[in-house]
């Protein structure tokens, strides 16, 4: 059972049904211990809505506002980058392996496999490493490949960082 | 001069990329949110730095901010969740030394308190002084709900606890301020006899 302190403060909140704020509208006006507690509450309950809040510096919101542009600047570059892009170099190299794979089965002479080994087969021409590192696509793509290489050594290396707070 | 816009559209804003918006956020939610800071931290060096840190925190997860409550119970939830944390951590880095400036503390401040009695002060300045002794939840739902514009639905998303338990602490936070508002009051009118 509810004593009347707490009915007053459910009356003063706006909390309870209709009836149980009229019946408690009733006792205030009739019951003098309601009446009474009820005024104390209510000047009680004025008091606390008056109450004033305290401010900040005057540089607050500047403070604020720099903390959050420093570390905008400092950002690393692996957050401005959107991982579909990621995924999109990734598959173009599984694609790439796939379709070479593909390719040297598709070329291969079976016939020339015989139990003793792997014969190369006669019209088989290797291009020379001399003609591949002159090839400028081919420096591109190592070129390409070390950058991944280096962005993928950074994301390491901070991963390896301790975490700090939020 | 503060934005007219709504907060939902000064997000909205700030997630484009307008980082003057999310300065007016601040601007419009500093207040409430360091008087929060300060009901944890009981100074106004800590309750910056919370406070700050809160709005900071806010800004990295706008992202995550569905739009299913209002911004300040999310704000006011993060604000707790960092006002906690804050205290925590200052638990642990308690030491002898720091057992004693709290008492240095204490001193300071019924010394402050002595020298104010002579002053004629409002009520609002007891009402203040009483939530600044209460335990920081209590201090906390107070707040929020005579300033946050928060329903007790909301408090509980705050806090993150049940409707029910928000209006039983409410009640027993009540209850706790006046008794101590009333023996702050009975001590000065005893000093003045």
């Amino acid at each position: 059972m509810k004593n009347i302190e707490e009915e007053l403060w459910n009356y003063l909140d706006g909390l309870g049904s209709e009836q149980e704020r009229e019946r408690i509208s009733q006792l205030i006006a009739t019951d003098k211990a309601y009446q009474q507690q009820y005024e104390e509450l209510l000047s009680f309950n004025n008091e606390l809505e008056s109450m004033e809040l305290d401010a900040p510096p005057m540089a607050f919101t500047y403070n604020v506002m720099e903390t959050i542009r420093t570390e905008e600047a400092s950002k690393p570059l692996k957050a401005a980058i959107d991982n579909r892009i990621i995924k999109g170099i990734a598959l173009f190299f599984i694609v790439s392996i796939l379709a070479l794979v593909g390719m040297a089965l598709a070329t291969t002479n079976w016939n020339s496999v015989t139990a003793g080994g792997l014969k190369m087969p006669a019209d088989l021409h290797l291009p020379s490493l001399k003609n591949i590192f002159n090839n400028t696509a081919l420096k591109g793509f190592v070129f390409f490949d070390t950058v991944l290489a280096l962005y993928l050594f950074d994301g390491y290396l901070r991963r390896r960082k301790p975490l700090g707070d939020m | 001069m503060q934005s007219k816009l709504t907060d939902i559209e000064l997000i909205e804003q700030t997630l484009a990329g307008n980082q003057s918006a999310y300065a007016d956020l601040v601007k419009r939610h500093q207040r409430f949110v360091f008087t929060l800071a300060l009901r944890f931290t009981k100074t106004r060096e800590d309750a910056e730095e919370v406070a700050q840190d809160c709005f900071i925190k806010a800004y990295r997860s706008l992202q995550s901010f569905s739009g299913n409550s209002k911004f300040t119970t999310w704000l006011y939830s993060i604000v707790y969740t960092t006002a906690m944390t804050f205290l925590r951590k200052r638990r642990l880095d308690t030491s002898s030394i720091d057992d004693e400036s709290n008492l240095i503390q204490v001193e300071n401040r019924n010394a402050a308190f002595e020298n104010n009695m002579a002053e004629n002060k409002s009520r609002s300045y007891y009402v203040n002084q009483a939530i600044e002794q209460l335990m920081p939840d209590d201090a906390m739902i107070i707040t929020l709900f005579y300033k946050g514009e928060q329903s007790l639905e909301e408090i509980a998303v705050a806090l993150g606890i049940e409707p029910n338990n928000v209006k039983v602490k409410l009640f027993r936070a009540r209850q706790r301020l006046k008794e101590k508002l009333e023996r702050n009051l009975k001590h000065e009118v005893n000093e003045l006899i």
